[in-house]
């Protein structure tokens, strides 16, 4: 058909139509031959696959990284196996049957598998749901006893977060929950649902420095549930353990003194802000949270009315009270209204604005200048303080010692506290601040609020001569200590009139002598704040009844070279000096004693 | 327009594998989807009578009709897709879903038509032995703007079976060494710009996971892992028509559309693959015979792609489906479940059919 007028010539449109095609030609060859290959050559290798079918997946958990005390010998949080029961639904053929029967294997009421079955239903059918935590060596034998009957209950093994010391340094260390649906969605991505998280403390401020990263295993297995042959496993990755700043001893001695009573002990390094004891009264076992409660036991907890979630050394918030006079001092010198040598007169009570102030001591004081109105924790010595200055050059110094801000302590949920000042006034009632009230604040009373370590950063601020600190627990949080500011350029003279006078309080046959350790060069103040209105509390006495006033010590030690703040918070304890003040003493006491050793 | 003599003409053999083909693929399909549900395999037939009509259709009509409004379809075509992408709503995943009547579509499918006849336009018009610089570049606009639009939707897989449309023209034009090194650098860069700003993670998870698929069996690599167990597991024999375990306990992704040829190798075993190959290869071989039966070089080039286009389909899916290529969500036509995809490739065939049967001038 060559140079045909009717046919163009489309020969090499042919050839390469040809070429083309004997590509393709030896394209289906190879391809033939490597589905060969795999049909035939590879036939029991991928027959086997098929029949043990089911790759699963599993996490293979990491423990948790391991919290000591500040030597790293006692161990305040570690990791113990645990065994527990899962319900695969993938294996159930009868659902409710399988149901039944794990209830009554597990000796557990059906309802309790169902909601927990419930609780997880968005998982996918292979991944087994915690039933029954906890088990007894026994019952996982008779749940293995009958694995070929029930292949949809299996036993899993985890590392469980262990607290050796049960609530020793709960408020410390905090609590661990399952993650919940919301936190998921935020925070914890890596999570799944069924882990637990930390809530509280340590444990929820430092989750990431102490989860692990978790290991997997991949697994064939069949479709009974038996594992056939393990594909891959990734090791899990714990994370070194954390040494925490506490001192056990101290910690342990704090919870002794406070077991029974509702209250707080704080110690501190005021040189560097490590926290040696945080200590909270009553307390709970960390351990039940991670058993997983009943309902009526969480309902017992969160309604017990003394509260024992509660960190009130964080999240306590207290007036003040005496605590609050070298604070008051500080502002009088520095403002040049007082000096050391000024004088006031108590005579057990005195007017102010046509109202009637008490002192504590019926009869008064007498005469007396500032050293020996802190000694003796005089009221009326800083009533005439308080009279002379406005509210807001107070405001100004208690903030200046870090009263009203968060400390920066590392673990969730501190309380701010509250130092009063004409503009919040207006702010919140509307109302102008009256010169009546700052004589409550000058005494600690009023609208003043503060957590007890609030109070210990604040004793550290004095104890350092005008140098603040932060609060912390590891050498890994931040430890940056917030600027000392102007307090920072408050004469040494000034800091050493208020600590003379804390010292004599405590060696002086002050108020504060109950803290008395011989050798220790304790300095200290005495608190005792009335929960009560004025009123209400002269109404009372006068019908011969009280209620008792929250008891306050906060000092540190030795007066010259201090090395520990203790700040001590008794709920109803009385007067500080008689309640506060002997606990503090035996917890210089026990330093003191670790110290000389 | 269609005489007896055109009718003794007829490819009625490539017409009889064309139906043949079908029909294999509709027992596939029952055979995936009996036990679900969804009646795939009868509207399967639904869409063979269908697609029987536009053959038909197309065939009676001279082809040079389809060529002259081939600037036409090709307008609509991109029209729609256009269309679709502003307005159209996501089925799987991507906008390729146009719903008319009780039956819906997907015109990217019915686009790759379109294209094969406007490109065979482009090149009937061109008469040098080797296809220059310009005219490449034009062929390459002509098919990679529907392609870009598919590819956008996203459903990279039907925008990938332009590729043979576009390569079998140029191919047939005759490629020379420039045009070569020019395909390689767009090749190259398409690519590095594609990986970087265009494929989604669940794609260049494909990608990766098609170098290792034991890395990640529950990911892409889980999919070709056990389609690989069911076709590995199929042996000598198979495990028999509706017993395949691994289709019925629903191992195998796509069981009825990109995966249907792994519930072959399954349930018929190397037998039942080695008997499609021979099946399709036979189309195919009397597609690519076609090539030379033509009158013109525009009927050259429309058997030429249509051949290509088919070929390139099932090699893909063939071999993806045992990891020796990514997982792109290619089907294979005739055998995997799909309307579009039927009536496309009927359409197609039809056009081979037409060009052989009008191969001789009435003089």
């Amino acid at each position: 058909m060559k140079d045909s007028p009717i046919y163009e010539d489309l020969s090499l449109l042919h050839r390469r139509a040809l070429w083309v095609f004997r590509v393709v030609a030896l394209l289906f060859l190879a391809a033939a031959l490597f589905y060969w290959k795999i049909q035939i050559l590879d036939y029991r290798k991928y027959f086997a696959l098929a029949e043990a079918n089911r790759i699963r997946e599993s996490v293979i958990p990491s423990p948790r990284g391991v919290l000591t005390d500040r030597g790293g010998a006692v161990v305040l949080a570690d990791n113990q196996a645990s065994f527990k029961a899962s319900f695969i639904r993938e294996n159930a053929k009868d659902f409710d049957a399988s149901v039944r029967a794990a209830a009554a294997l597990l000796e557990i009421d059906e309802s309790v598998i169902r909601e927990r079955i419930e609780k997880y239903k968005s998982l996918p059918a292979f991944r087994p749901i915690v039933v029954k935590d906890k088990l007894t060596l026994e019952e996982v034998s008779r749940i293995e006893g009958r694995r070929n009957e029930l292949p949809e209950l299996v036993i899993e093994t985890e590392p469980r977060r262990n607290y050796p010391f049960g609530s020793l340094a709960a408020h410390i260390l905090g609590y661990m929950q399952e993650v919940t649906p919301e936190e998921l969605r935020s925070g914890f991505r890596d999570r799944r649902l069924g882990d637990m998280v930390g809530k509280t403390g340590i444990e929820a401020a430092y989750e990431t420095r102490l989860a692990g990263v978790d290991g997997t295993l991949l697994e064939v297995v069949d479709s009974q549930g038996r594992i056939r042959e393990e594909i891959q496993r990734i090791e899990p990755r714990p994370r070194p353990k954390l040494a925490l700043t506490v001192d056990y001893d101290l910690q342990a001695k704090a919870e002794e003194l406070l077991a029974g009573r509702e209250g707080a002990v704080v110690v501190l390094d005021p040189r560097n802000g490590e926290i040696l004891v945080l200590a909270s009264s009553p307390t709970y076992d960390p351990n039940r949270f991670i058993n997983r409660f009943t309902p009526e036991e969480w309902q017992g907890l969160i309604a017990n009315p003394d509260n024992p979630l509660l960190d009130r050394a964080i999240q306590g918030l207290y007036s003040p009270g005496s605590i609050f006079k070298p604070t008051m001092a500080l502002a009088g010198l520095e403002t040049g209204t007082i000096t050391a040598g000024t004088s006031f007169f108590c005579g057990g009570s005195a007017l102010f604005y046509d109202r009637p102030f008490r002192c504590w001591l019926e009869g008064g004081h007498g005469n007396l200048a500032l050293s020996d109105a802190i000694k003796n924790s005089c009221n009326i010595y800083f009533y005439n303080v308080g009279n002379r200055l406005s509210v807001d050059t107070i405001a100004r110094y208690a903030e200046m010692l870090g009263l009203g801000g968060m400390t920066g302590i590392e673990i969730p949920g501190e309380k701010a506290g509250l130092v009063p000042t004409s503009a919040w006034k207006k702010e919140t009632t509307g109302q102008p601040w009256y010169p009546g009230e700052t004589i409550s604040v000058a005494i600690g009373q009023g609208p003043l609020q503060a957590t007890p370590l609030q109070i210990a950063v604040m004793t550290a601020a004095l104890a350092n001569r005008g140098r603040r600190i932060r609060p912390h627990f590891t050498s890994e949080a931040n430890v940056a200590a917030p600027s000392s500011g102007p307090l920072g350029l408050v004469p040494r003279e000034t800091f050493e009139t208020i600590v003379g006078g804390m010292w004599r309080s405590v060696n002086d046959g002050g108020t504060g002598q109950g803290a008395r350790i011989e050798g220790f060069d304790i300095c200290g103040k005495t608190g005792s704040t009335q929960t009560i209105g004025r009123e209400t509390a002269e109404r009372l006495a006068a019908s011969g009844r009280s209620v008792k006033t929250h008891s306050w010590f906060t000092g540190f030690a030795p007066r010259d070279d201090p090395r520990i703040v203790v700040t001590v918070l008794i709920e109803f304890g009385g007067m500080g000096g008689a309640t506060a003040a002997p606990v503090a003493g035996q917890i210089f006491g026990l330093s003191k004693a670790k110290h000389d050793r | 327009m269609i005489d007896r003599l055109h009718l003794r003409e007829m490819d009625w053999a490539l017409t009889a594998l064309l139906l043949l083909n079908t029909v294999v693929g509709v027992v596939l399909i029952y055979s995936a989807t009996f036990y679900t549900g969804g009646g795939f395999a009868w509207k399967q037939v639904l869409w063979m009578v269908i697609a029987l009509g536009f053959f038909f259709l197309t065939v009676a009509v001279d082809y040079k009709f389809w060529i002259e409004i081939a600037p036409y379809l090709y307008g609509l075509a991109l029209l729609v897709l256009v269309g679709l992408l502003a307005f159209g709503r996501v089925t799987s995943g991507a906008r390729s879903w146009l719903r008319l009547a009780f039956l819906g579509g997907q015109p990217s499918e019915v686009a790759k038509v379109a294209v094969l006849l406007i490109l065979a336009r482009l090149f009937s018009e061109y008469r040098a032995a080797f296809a220059n610089f310009a005219f490449g570049a034009l062929a390459v606009l002509l098919a990679g703007l529907p392609m870009a639009v598919i590819a956008f939707q996203p459903d990279f897989g039907t925008a990938f079976c332009f590729f043979p449309l576009l390569a079998g023209a140029l191919i047939l034009a005759g490629l020379n060494r420039r045009m070569i090194a020019l395909f390689l650098v767009v090749a190259v860069v398409g690519g590095f710009l594609g990986w970087n700003f265009f494929l989604k993670d669940y794609q260049k998870k494909r990608l990766e996971t098609l170098v290792n698929p034991g890395q990640d069996p529950r990911g892409a690599g889980y999919h070709v892992l056990q389609s690989k167990i069911a076709i590995g597991s199929g042996g000598t024999t198979g495990k028999g028509f509706m017993k395949g375990t691994q289709s019925r306990l629903r191992f195998l992704p796509a069981r009825h559309t990109d995966f249907i040829f792994a519930v072959l190798g399954e349930e018929f075993g190397f037998a039942g693959v080695f008997a499609v190959f021979v099946l399709y290869f036979l189309l195919l071989a009397r597609m690519f015979r076609s090539v030379g039966k033509t009158r013109d070089r525009a009927g050259s080039y429309i058997t030429f792609m249509a051949s290509s286009l088919l070929t390139f389909q099932f090699l893909i899916n063939v071999l993806m489906i045992v990891g020796l290529l990514p997982v792109t969500g290619i089907p294979i036509p005739l055998l995997s479940y799909g309307g579009s995809s039927l009536l496309t490739t009927y359409v197609a065939v039809g056009l081979v059919v037409n060009i052989q049967m009008r191969r001789f001038a009435y003089v």
